[in-house]
């Protein structure tokens, strides 16, 4: 049964989560009073990394929502597939030789570039005769997975000591470092990337019956694959350049609001969005007070919070709003 | 009038081979034309084509007079509309949803559709009578109801032309009737023109007034039902013995040729069989089915068993239609009945007309061959004034006839061989 209601629902509770997840941290809440100095200084750290939270769990569920109506696959997901490590490793390229310092855009731009190189190889991959099947695109995914994760290490060995700790964040996924033009930039490439997808939502509905059945409705397959999986990469990438690896928000979120409001993805894109959002800065907000004064890594939290649920999802298909 | 559609010597194919060779097809504005052919014949190829899926290599290709390279994606949707073999999604889109994709190349990226796309969506659906399934998830539909939703969303396109292929191939034969009236319908109604690829023959000679017959990429037939499916040709591309034969109506119906099982010459026997009105149909097509020599008679000429029998190559006694049995009919029928081993009566009615067939069986079993009876309610078969069928019947049983009720039982009899001898009475 459908639940239209679910999307305002969210919306509704949006405010009162955003505004919870500012009020938490190793600080006490009364030095978010924005008349003192160290208080503004608090209170626009938090804000930052609410605010990051929240673009980069909308951007990774929505690239899992446009990713897995590409490829006809419910298991497709940034981080599944790879998107994530090579968009990472283009991060720690950046990092690696210094061109951070360039322009904050700089370190979104190199990791969409090798992350959009990673996709080109993992569909190539995961492909026969044109056609991408189901588990060859998470064979290749994780091989190619795993090529660029120890590419990753091998950065790490050889940086010098204070390189180091920058990257090794890539690794974990952490929401802790977003600088305010970083921030502004990537929310900025993520608005344009999935405001772009979002206007072919009909295309994406319709090549979920083929590429033959939507050219026939229409479409123009090969432009809405390409500028799919174009748009797809660059909220991954950007997602990536903010806060690292974080995996399974691309996956779980898709799931869930696909099973509850349908497969439409004039809807469902825009929902997903903001349950990813919701869901990623709850995840942050537990990171930071489970162990509290430590902190674990974001990335740890989805981690364990999605493995589990793709195992679900990859023995019971035919939950979750899929047919095959 | 500009044809809906006009091929002129197209060739297309893939890497190593050309699919279709030179082909040329006119199709004028509310024709229905059925595309028939083996597997490969390159019926699908045709249309890829057609739709601009696949690129055509050499000719030139007129949708409603216009170069079909020259038409953009979404005007193309408004021109011709595919129905597939079957539509499939891997997710749970509802009816509605999956219909609205119909408006793909007319809606507007930036709004919901708009009052008049509505009402073409609603007024699809209702014409293929799936409006109170809107909200139903299209996964959970039976296999007719999924093939209405995708003719609705070719409808929704709003096409003058629509390509259906094989859109019954996976439904029983009332879905297949169903769809294919509702095509129908949509052909006359609303003077849509209509090319369907079919593998049922006598489905495409029932409901369209042209078929097409592709062989190797090439036209091999083009015209009315009877001048396509004809036995010597459709032999030639199916590699198959098939019989075409007119129905009722007359329209041509065809069959695969079983090839009678080859028995050892030894044990298949000569039948002379005594029915009418259809009473040996299915007795006759098994004698033959199962090797034996068949003869048959006296019949009345046009009568349907006299039809069956004509077509499984029985030699035959006929009488004029509507003749009560003359002289010259009976000595035929001795003649025939006189080779035969065996005589089998069906469960045949006797009138004055036909009773002197009861000669043939008598002296059958005088002559010592065998004799089977069918035993159904003797008693009500007996139309003669005097009632002199039923005695008669009697006696035959009387003198070693035996009965019969089930078609095994016939044949198991024949196959057991001549039974113990017995003195003829």
């Amino acid at each position: 049964m459908r639940k239209s209601w679910i999307p305002w629902l969210l919306l509704a509770v949006a405010p009162l989560v955003l505004g919870g997840a500012l009020l938490i941290g190793p600080t006490p809440v009364a030095l978010l009073d924005p008349h003192t100095a160290l208080g503004r200084a608090v209170l626009l750290l938090r804000l930052n990394r609410v605010g990051a939270g929240f673009a980069v769990g909308a951007a990774l569920a929505g690239a899992g929502v446009v990713l897995q109506a590409l490829l006809r696959n419910p298991l497709a997901e940034p981080y599944v597939l790879g998107v994530s490590s090579g968009a990472a490793l283009g991060a720690a390229l950046a990092i690696f030789f210094g061109l951070t310092t360039l322009g904050a855009l700089v370190l979104p731009a190199s990791a969409f570039t090798l992350g959009l190189a990673t996709m080109a190889l993992v569909y190539a991959l995961g492909s026969h005769h044109g056609a991408p099947s189901l588990y060859g695109l998470l064979l290749s995914g994780v091989i190619v997975s795993a090529v660029a994760s120890s590419l990753l290490m091998l950065l790490i060995s050889l940086a010098p000591v204070e390189g180091l700790h920058s990257i090794t964040w890539w690794m974990l996924g952490n929401l802790q470092s977003a600088s305010g033009p970083l921030l502004a930039g990537c929310v900025a490439l993520m608005a344009i990337a999935g405001g772009g997808v979002w206007l072919f939502a009909r295309e994406l509905d319709a090549l979920t019956l083929g590429r033959e059945m939507a050219h026939h409705l229409g479409a123009r397959p090969g432009l809405v694959v390409g500028l799919g999986l174009a748009g797809a990469t660059l909220l991954t990438a950007a997602a990536v350049a903010l806060a690292g690896l974080i995996g399974f928000v691309g996956l779980v979120v898709p799931h869930v609001m696909r099973s509850l409001i349908g497969p439409a993805h004039r809807r469902l894109l825009p929902a997903a969005a903001l349950a990813g959002g919701l869901l990623l800065v709850l995840c942050d907000a537990l990171a930071r007070t489970v162990a509290a004064p430590l902190e674990v890594p974001v990335g740890v939290v989805t981690a364990l919070l999605g493995g589990p649920f793709f195992i679900v999802v990859l023995r019971r298909r035919r939950k979750a709003g899929w047919v095959e | 009038m500009t044809p809906a559609l006009e091929l002129h010597e197209v060739t297309a194919g893939y890497r190593r081979q050309d699919v279709l060779c030179g082909l040329s097809l006119t199709v004028a504005e509310g024709e229905w034309v059925a595309l028939l052919g083996p597997n490969g014949a390159g019926k699908s190829t045709l249309f890829r084509v057609l739709t601009g899926l696949h690129p055509a290599a050499a000719g030139t290709l007129r949708l409603f007079g216009r170069d079909l390279r020259a038409i953009r994606p979404a005007e193309r949707a408004r021109l011709v509309a595919v129905v597939p073999q079957e539509l499939a999604t891997p997710m749970a889109f509802t009816v509605e949803e999956l219909v609205t994709l119909g408006r793909l190349s007319v809606l507007s990226r930036w709004a919901r559709p708009v009052a008049a796309d509505r009402r073409i969506m609603e007024r699809a659906m209702a014409y293929t009578d799936v409006l109170e399934l809107r909200d139903r998830p299209y996964d959970e539909l039976s296999g007719g109801e999924q093939q209405r939703v995708a003719i609705a969303l070719a409808l929704a396109q709003e096409p003058r032309l629509i390509l259906l292929d094989e859109p019954t191939a996976h439904l029983d034969i009332n879905h297949r009737l169903e769809i294919l009236q509702l095509i129908e319908r949509l052909n006359v109604e609303r003077k849509l023109t209509v090319l369907l690829i079919s593998h049922d023959l006598n489905l495409a000679a029932e409901f369209c007034g042209r078929l097409v017959l592709l062989d190797h990429g090439r036209i091999v037939a083009d015209g009315p039902p009877a001048a396509v499916l004809r036995e010597d040709l459709l032999r030639e591309v199916y590699h198959c013995d098939l019989r075409v034969r007119p129905d009722a109506a007359g329209t041509p119906v065809v069959a695969p040729d079983r090839k009678p099982k080859s028995i050892p010459p030894g044990q298949t026997v000569r039948v002379h069989v005594i029915c009418g009105g259809g009473s040996g149909l299915e007795l006759l097509r098994h004698l033959r089915l199962a090797g034996h020599q068949v003869t048959c008679g006296v019949l009345n000429a046009g009568d349907s068993d006299a039809r069956a029998a004509a077509a499984l190559d029985a030699e035959l006694a006929l009488e004029e239609p509507f003749s009560p049995i003359g002289d010259a009919a009976l000595d035929r029928a001795r003649q025939l009945a006189a080779g035969a081993s065996a005589v089998v009566l069906c469960d045949v009615p006797f009138g004055p007309g036909n009773v002197v067939n009861l000669t043939l069986a008598e002296e059958a079993l005088a002559r010592g061959a065998r004799v089977l009876i069918n035993s159904h309610q003797l008693d009500r078969r007996d139309f003669t004034p005097g009632r002199e069928a039923l005695p008669r019947l009697t006696s035959l049983f009387a003198c070693g006839a035996l009965p019969w009720l089930r078609l095994d039982e016939v044949l198991a009899q024949l196959a057991a061989g001549r039974p113990p001898s017995k003195s003829a009475g």
